[in-house]
Order: structure tokens, then C-alpha cells, then sequence
């Protein structure tokens, strides 16, 4: 066996290949790594080296990663200990990792689809990629006298801060079309800037030292899992848990107190109990009289409009369980609130995010330890920004940038004109699954000259595209991220070769930039070579360096770090508001066409032709289209339901797993039913995600309605997703 | 015997987010096979609980009683393992074992199961499914020790076989108080 203990990785190689013959399976080298069978012979001569990561997919607990990578294979990935949010552990999602790096079902290298949407295939060079969307930029720049009609969709596949450089790539090349807006949470965004002028919250470790917590209309047990520690802990210390949902999510199980409310009417319970506190006078006066502009207009708006009967009625909560969540919420110091994203979906999502927000300084829990309305920072992103700023080229055409709803982005396309949309560059991003109206997305992309999609997986969206670019992973390139809930900021090293043939989404623009400017001299100012170890140097400036007191970014090899300061939100009482002050009236809102205070905004009625509710939350093994795809996924669960109250099914005849028909007036999706009382009686609830090979896409049913707010903070406002009435029918 | 390490499964806190079930395949790199798998625990289609369930390292295991090629074998810490060299593919384990811990490897045909993590134990540290839970619902015990007078071997709704003794003890959650929509 000597000879074995001198194998270099070469021959280490062949002889998995030998092994592969001898078990006689099929498949890749990278299908043997991952049978389970690690060579003995791997072992005696191999490097193990260990990496720094981070997950980037739009997750509240953006994860600091350590990976381990023998012989330039990733063989496992944990949660890093030097992070005490991320505490060593990741969920499962980033327990995928090390399988969706070496997935069958990545894309390998470069392909031209003949006949968008037929599957027909074909391998083409990065070079014939790069000749063909060049020249049809150049084209479209010629025939219609700018580069306006080139459209970038682009948002949360990859949060890494180099990843901005695809916004920076369709800046070097002239004016072009934005999807601008956010879809999963601006209304909530804008309603905490009428009050406080910006969104920040407390460290979400600091949760721990709250004596009483409402999780409203959010789920960490699914979408911040780490959350979920400090919740635990926070019990066992002696806080009671409260869950507020129309769902009686996992964390719910495992609060002290569970309300079911009715969807949408969160502002009505938010008012009722400000009503009884103000009446029991459990309010902070001396709080409001030096924090907040408006505390007088709000109350007697109380006294004048709001009753408890009426909160009851609207809610479905009975009155006595409003007095007694008032009571405890007013009398337990300090006292939290999560104000979640899915509570805000809504036509009146904003105001009622507003009216959860004036608890809380009512009763002077904001700016303090244990306390506050949290919802999220971005106070750890102040990046500079290097490879998202680029120049425009001069002379090449329109005046500026010309936005698109991000949240009715298939319309607005078909919508636009002088000049239309006729190129679509598709990055971190799965409209054809993701998007409310998908028969009108898939219309705006039938129209296209040429749509290009970066991808990792052939989504449907690239499966409607012509060309289709393989990115790589977080795991093949550098990058840094932060989150937008806890406050560290983790280094994202690249701990592999890029697999096949992908690229970075940067490589990628610096090498369009050669071929577009090897056809036409200074048609794009995107540099056209750089090292992305820089580059990511580049992207941090002094205030971050300040933030979170290291001299050089190249310390974070050593491990995430934590912003020094900034932990507890509005702790030094500076609002970012006009006035200074927490405004509970906001003239801010008012010239938004808001009601300048926090009031009830109607929520949506169900009709009689679509009686029920349809919300359609995130799922535990997905963030949105990711993950879920995966075959480690599809072991665990590859089914989407519909779930539904034993009292709807009864009235439907519908049993457990019958097939179940839902629809509106806008498209339909038949999937299997799960009979559980845990959703409400006028609620059907069906997990947004992506599966492989599944005609599933619950957003053939969802409408492109915004929300009440947005406009302010992201641009546009956001998608009321759940405010979508459908009817159901046994199959 | 002296020692018997088995798994303490804390269902009052554990979320089923499946975390342990994907640690393991990461570790092991487990393609199409599963050593953990989380269980519903539903009663009248309300989910009470999970139950996150492997190999229970059981004190009369039925794997290595059935195992004709003795592939299977008790270590001194109670941690049943299983060495595929001799193993045929019979599957008899997998009909014996009355929580189906044993896998075939659809490629080579054979078996595996859960070792316990043997390697990290022999380390002093925690098997991977333990260590990777954030909420901190499993636990290693010693189920020869005294264990907290709240972790019981049954749960209601769910039977959990005993003729085997798995090394398994549960405790059970807590429901919180509900209040549901009137109308
Ligand atoms: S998906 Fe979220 S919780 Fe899971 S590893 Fe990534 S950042 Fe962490
Ligand atoms: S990791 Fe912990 S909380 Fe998650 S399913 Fe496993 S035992 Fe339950
Ligand atoms: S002890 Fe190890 S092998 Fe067994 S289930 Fe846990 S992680 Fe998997």
C-alpha cells in the first residue's frame, strides 16, 4: 500500500474514476465525492484548508460561514463560533451548501436557447455570449438612440455588496431601464420613516433582555432561525411570548400566548390596545412630551374614532384578550415588538406597521435595551458602493435612468414606450416564479429582442431566455456582506475554483466591457480587468472601518466583527424626522397622500366569488426560488399544499391530499390539500418557493397590487401579496 | 452495562426547522439517503411537536441480532456500528429495525447508518446533528445515568417502540395558550 500514501491529487483523481467502474454507478467525479465513499487514499496525502463565508440570500440571519475545503473540494460548511448570533450553527438551507455547489443541475457554461421557452438548447463560448449581447446592445443603442431600451432586473439572489456591480455594468453603458422598488417589504419600511426617519432596530441578541415580547405577523422558527435562540432564551429568563398571526406559525407554537387574528386588521388590535392604555393611563407621558410630535392629534384621534368593542369586532379577537395584551404589553418594562414583513402585504400594510410602531413609543419602550418596534437596519450598509459606481459613457443617449416598477415589472415592460423595453438582463432574480402575474411576465418576455439571465439553476425565468450565463456560488468568490437585522459584518472568502465554466457577476461585466468596447471604442466604461480580492477591498470606506473598529478590511480574515456601536435603536433620541422628534403625526406622510397619523386604513374584503384568503408565506427549506430545488431538499420535502381549515374542507368535501383546484380571475393552481387547523377559517395558505420539475407557481393566482406604502424609501411601493381572494374546488 | 449513550430530544423546544437532518447529510455527505429525519407529531391535524429521530443505539438491537454477515456491533459506549465490508445487501436490518436507521446506499447497494458521530465523541465532542441545533433540542445522554425527572421514554399520539430499548428520551412540549378567531 506504499504506493498509496504518495498519490498526488492527480492520480488520486483517477483512481476515484477506477472506483467509480468498479461500484459500477454512473455520474461524475462529484457525484462519487458525494456518495458517501471517501477514498481512504484522499485522506494521507491531502490540504485541508479552512475559509471564512457568508450566506448572501436575502435571509435575516445572513450567516458568518466556515468552510472546509480539502483538495479544492468543499466538503462542509458550519455556522462560525466567532459570530454570536450565527453561534456555530447555519439552518438547513446553508447546510445545503456543500450540495448545491456540486449539484447536477447547475449550469456548466454558457448557452443559446433557439426558441425562447423550447428547451432547445445549445453550448456556446463566453465569447459568443458576450459577441451576440454586445451587439445587440450597440444595435438597440443605434436604433433607438440610447440604451433606455436595455432593462435590469436585478435584487436578492446574492446581497454581497460586489454583487451591486451589475447595476454598476448597466451604468457603464449609458441611460438604461430600472426595475426599481423592493418586493417584500417597503411599506413597512416607509411607515417606520414616518416615525423614527429610517429604519433601525436593536440588535436581535439583545432580545434577551426583554420581560415581554410580541412577535407580530413574523415567523423566525422558519426565517431567522439564530432569532430563535435568543427567543428561547429570553423565555427561560422570564419574558412571555406573545405570537400575533393569522397562522398559527412554528414559532407561535412555541410562544406562551398565541392570538389568531384576521388578516390585515393588525392596526385595529394596535389601536384598541393603545385606546385601553390611554385610558388606563398607562401611557408614558414624560417619554412622549420630549421624544414625539403629535402624542396630543393621536390621542384624542383615539378617543374620537377608536373603540375597543370595534377593535374586536374588527380583529376577531375577543375584547377581554385585547384588554389583557394592552394591560401586560403597557405594564411589563422593557417590552419588544418584531414587527414582521408578512403583516405588512397588505392595501393598509403600512399604516397598520405605523400603529404597532405608536405602541411602543406610547409607552416609551423605544431606544431602550429589551425594548423597541423592531423591524429592521440598514445602518450597516455603508459601503462605498466602488463597483456599483460607475460613469455613464458621453453621448450615449436619454437624459437618465428611467425606473420601472420592480412590483408590476411585467407590465410596466409591456407598459413602456419612447423607447420600449427590447432587452432584459435578469440577475439574482426569478421573476417567472417570484413575480405577481406571471402570465403577464412571461407576455413582457415574449416581446423581447434578447433576454440574458445570470443564473445558477435553469429557473424558470432562464428558461424563458435566450442566453444563460453560469455564476458562481458565494463559495467561488469574494465578496463581504452584512445583514439588514443583526449587525456583523462577515468577510465571504473564495474557498474553491469557480466550478465549470461560471463567473462572478463582475468578471462578467468586466469582460463585456472588453468585447463591447473591442466593438465600438468607449461604448462602456466598466473596467475591463481588476482583481475581485480588490475589489472587494474597495468596497469599504472609513465610516465602516469607524462602525466597527478595524483598521483594515483584511482583518476580517480573522473573523466577523460587530459594529461597536448603534446596538440599541434611537438609544440617543436623535429621530432622523423632520422635526427631530418620533412623529406620530408626519407631515412626511401626508405629502405622500397618507393620513399624517397612524389610523385604520379598511383592509381588503373577500367577495362571494373568492371567499377565501390566499397568503402565501415564506418556506422553511427556501428563500424564495433558492434552495428548495435542491435533491437534499427534495428528500426532506418536495411537495407544495395547500393548506386548509377542517371547516373550509368539510364545506368543500375536501379530504386530506385530495387535489385542490384554486383560483381568481387570473389564473389557477391545483395541488394537494392539508386539512390543519392551524390557518384561519377564512385563510388558505400556500408557501411561496421554487420546486424542480413541478408545474407550481403559486403567483399565477397573485395580483400586481401595491401596498399602501413604499414610495418614499425604495422608490415604489410594495405588493399587497396577501391580499389575494381565490375560490377553491375539489378536483 | 455501564454506559449507553443515547439522545435526549427536547420537543418543547425544538422548531423542526430540519436543521439536524441536513447537518448530518453535510457531514456525511449523504446524497439521496438519510441517517436523521425529523417526525410530525400531529393528533386530529394539529402539529404538536417534532420528533427528530436516527439510529437510537438501542440496548437489544435488532439489526445486529437479524445480521447474518454480522456487519453490526456494540461499541462499549452502547454506540451501535456497522461496517459494510461483509454486508450483501440482504436489507434484513432495514425490515428488523423498527425505526429504519438503516439505509441502503442506492449506488453500492449497501448499508449505512448514524455511527453516533463515533469520531467527534472519541474527541470529546458533539455529534454533528447535536451541535448543529440551534435552539439546543437534542442532547447526548447517558441513559444508564439519571436523566431529568421530565424527560420521559413515551410520548402520547406517537409510539415509539420499546422491545428494542431505543436509547432515546423525549420531553414533550409545552402547547402555549390559544386563543382563536371568533367568527
Ligand atoms: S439561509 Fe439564513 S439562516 Fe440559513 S445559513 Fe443562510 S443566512 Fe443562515
Ligand atoms: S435542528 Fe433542532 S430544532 Fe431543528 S429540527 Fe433538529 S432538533 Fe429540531
Ligand atoms: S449522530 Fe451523527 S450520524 Fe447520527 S444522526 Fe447525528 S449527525 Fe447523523
Amino acid at each position: 500500500m506504499k504506493q498509496k500514501s504518495v498519490v498526488s491529487r492527480r492520480t488520486f483523481l483517477k483512481g476515484a474514476a477506477a472506483t467509480v467502474a468498479t461500484v459500477s454507478f454512473g455520474g461524475t467525479f462529484f457525484d462519487f465525492i458525494f456518495s458517501g465513499l471517501s477514498p481512504a487514499v484522499a485522506a494521507e496525502n491531502s490540504t485541508v484548508e479552512l475559509f471564512r463565508n457568508a450566506c448572501p440570500r436575502n435571509c435575516y440571519d445572513t450567516c458568518a460561514i466556515l468552510s472546509t475545503v480539502q483538495d479544492g473540494v468543499l466538503k462542509k460548511v458550519v455556522g462560525d463560533p466567532a459570530s454570536t448570533y450565527t453561534r456555530g450553527t447555519l439552518c438547513a438551507k446553508g447546510f445545503s451548501y456543500t450540495r448545491s455547489v456540486y449539484s447536477p443541475d447547475r449550469i456548466k457554461y454558457p448557452m443559446r436557447q433557439i426558441g425562447r421557452g423550447s428547451g432547445n438548447w445549445q453550448r456556446i463560448s463566453w465569447d459568443e455570449a458576450y459577441t451576440e449581447i454586445a451587439q445587440n446592445m450597440l444595435r438597440l443603442k443605434r436604433e433607438y438612440g440610447s440604451t433606455l431600451p436595455i432593462c435590469l432586473n436585478k435584487y436578492s439572489g446574492n446581497f454581497d455588496i460586489m454583487h451591486y456591480g451589475i447595476e454598476g455594468m448597466l451604468t457603464s453603458i449609458g441611460n438604461t431601464t430600472r426595475a426599481t422598488g423592493t418586493p417584500c417589504w417597503p411599506a413597512g419600511i416607509d411607515a417606520q420613516t414616518f416615525d423614527f426617519g429610517t429604519i433601525v432596530c436593536n440588535d436581535p441578541e439583545d432580545i434577551v433582555n426583554s420581560k415581554y415580547l410580541i412577535i407580530w405577523g413574523a415567523n423566525p422558527a422558519w426565517c431567522s432561525v439564530h432569532s430563535m435562540y435568543f427567543v428561547k432564551e429570553a423565555q427561560q429568563r422570564g419574558c412571555k411570548v406573545v405570537v400575533i398571526d393569522p397562522i398559527l406559525t412554528q414559532t407561535a407554537s412555541k410562544a406562551d400566548l398565541y392570538i389568531q387574528i384576521k388578516s390585515s386588521t393588525d392596526g385595529a388590535l394596535a389601536l384598541g390596545m393603545a385606546r385601553y392604555i390611554l385610558d388606563h393611563n398607562l401611557y408614558d407621558g414624560e417619554w412622549l412630551a420630549k421624544n414625539s410630535k403629535g402624542a396630543e392629534e393621536f390621542f384624542s384621534y383615539l378617543k374620537n374614532n377608536i373603540t375597543l368593542e370595534w377593535a374586536a369586532e374588527k380583529t376577531g379577537i375577543p375584547q377581554h384578550i385585547i384588554e389583557m395584551l394592552a394591560r401586560e404589553y403597557a405594564t411589563t418594562k422593557p417590552a419588544n415588538i418584531w414587527i414582521g414583513y408578512g403583516m405588512q402585504r397588505h392595501t393598509n400594510g403600512g399604516q397598520n406597521v405605523r400603529a404597532i410602531d405608536a405602541l411602543a413609543a406610547i409607552t416609551g419602550n423605544i431606544g431602550k435595551s429589551g425594548g423597541g418596534a423592531q423591524y429592521a437596519q440598514l445602518e450597516t450598509w455603508g459601503f462605498k458602493y466602488h463597483a456599483m459606481s460607475q460613469s455613464k459613457p458621453a453621448n450615449s443617449g436619454g437624459k437618465e435612468d428611467r425606473a420601472i416598477n420592480i412590483n408590476n415589472f411585467g407590465a410596466e415592460v409591456l407598459n413602456a414606450q419612447d423607447p420600449p423595453i427590447k432587452m432584459l438582463w435578469i440577475a439574482c432574480r426569478g421573476p417567472m416564479t417570484q413575480d405577481p402575474e406571471t402570465a403577464v411576465v412571461k407576455k413582457a418576455f415574449e416581446g423581447m429582442d434578447l433576454v440574458v439571465t445570470a443564473d445558477l439553476y435553469m429557473t424558470p425565468t432562464v428558461e424563458m431566455s435566450d442566453i444563460v450565463l453560469p455564476v458562481t456560488t458565494a463559495f467561488e468568490t469574494p465578496g463581504v456582506n452584512v445583514s439588514y437585522w443583526h449587525y456583523w459584518l462577515s468577510l465571504n472568502e473564495q474557498a474553491i475554483k469557480p466550478m465549470y465554466e461560471s463567473k462572478n457577476d463582475v468578471t462578467i461585466a468586466m469582460e463585456l466591457s472588453a468585447k463591447l468596447n473591442e466593438l465600438e471604442q468607449g461604448s462602456c466604461t466598466f473596467p475591463t480587468s481588476g482583481d475581485l480580492q480588490e475589489w472587494v477591498g474597495k468596497e469599504f470606506s472609513e465610516g465602516i472601518y469607524k462602525q466597527f473598529g478595524i483598521q483594515d478590511w483584511q482583518e476580517l480574515k480573522k473573523g466577523p466583527v460587530k459594529a461597536k456601536s448603534g446596538l440599541i435603536a434611537w438609544q440617543d433620541g436623535k429621530f432622523r424626522t423632520p422635526s427631530g422628534k418620533y412623529e406620530l403625526w408626519s407631515a412626511e406622510a401626508e405629502k405622500y397622500g397618507h393620513f399624517p397619523l397612524p389610523v385604520y386604513v379598511e383592509e381588503m374584503q373577500s367577495t362571494d366569488k373568492y371567499p377565501l384568503r390566499c397568503i402565501t408565506p415564506h418556506w422553511k427549506l427556501s428563500i424564495h426560488s433558492q434552495f428548495q430545488n435542491l435533491d437534499w431538499m427534495a428528500a426532506v420535502n418536495n411537495e407544495p399544499h395547500i393548506e386548509i381549515h377542517p371547516k373550509v374542507a368539510a364545506k368543500y368535501h375536501i379530504k386530506d391530499n385530495d387535489s385542490v383546484k384554486m383560483f381568481n380571475d387570473i389564473g389557477y393552481i391545483t395541488l394537494p390539500a392539508k386539512i390543519t387547523e392551524t390557518v384561519s377559517p377564512d385563510v388558505v395558505a400556500v408557501y411561496e418557493t421554487w420546486y424542480k420539475n413541478k408545474k407550481f407557481n403559486v403567483n399565477y393566482t397573485v395580483k400586481a397590487i401595491p401596498a399602501d406604502m413604499g414610495k418614499k424609501a425604495t422608490g415604489a411601493p410594495g405588493i399587497a401579496f396577501h391580499d389575494n381572494f381565490v375560490a377553491i374546488q375539489k378536483m | 452495562m455501564q454506559k449507553q449513550l443515547g439522545f435526549l430530544v427536547d420537543l418543547g423546544k425544538c422548531v423542526g426547522c430540519r436543521g439536524c437532518e441536513v447537518a448530518c447529510s453535510n457531514k456525511h455527505q449523504l446524497d439521496h439517503l438519510q441517517y436523521r429525519r425529523i417526525m410530525n407529531i400531529n393528533k386530529e391535524n394539529q402539529v404538536l411537536g417534532f420528533l427528530s429521530l436516527a439510529c437510537n443505539h438501542c440496548i437489544n438491537p435488532e439489526c445486529i441480532r437479524v445480521c447474518k454477515e454480522k456487519c453490526f456491533y456494540k461499541r462499549r459506549d452502547g454506540v451501535v456500528l456497522y461496517n459494510s465490508q461483509r454486508c450483501n445487501g440482504c436489507q434484513r436490518c432495514i425490515g428488523a429495525c423498527p425505526f429504519q436507521a438503516p439505509k441502503v446506499n442506492p449506488r453500492t447497494k449497501k448499508i449505512s447508518k448514524c455511527d453516533f458521530c463515533f469520531e467527534q465523541l472519541d474527541q470529546g465532542l458533539e455529534p454533528t446533528c447535536v451541535a448543529s441545533c440551534i435552539v439546543g433540542a437534542l442532547q447526548v445522554i447517558d441513559i444508564m445515568q439519571p436523566i431529568p425527572v421530565y424527560a420521559q421514554e413515551a410520548l402520547p399520539n406517537f409510539s415509539i417502540t420499546q422491545f428494542t430499548k431505543p436509547s432515546i428520551r423525549v420531553i414533550l412540549p409545552r402547547a402555549p395558550q390559544c386563543f382563536w378567531r371568533k367568527g
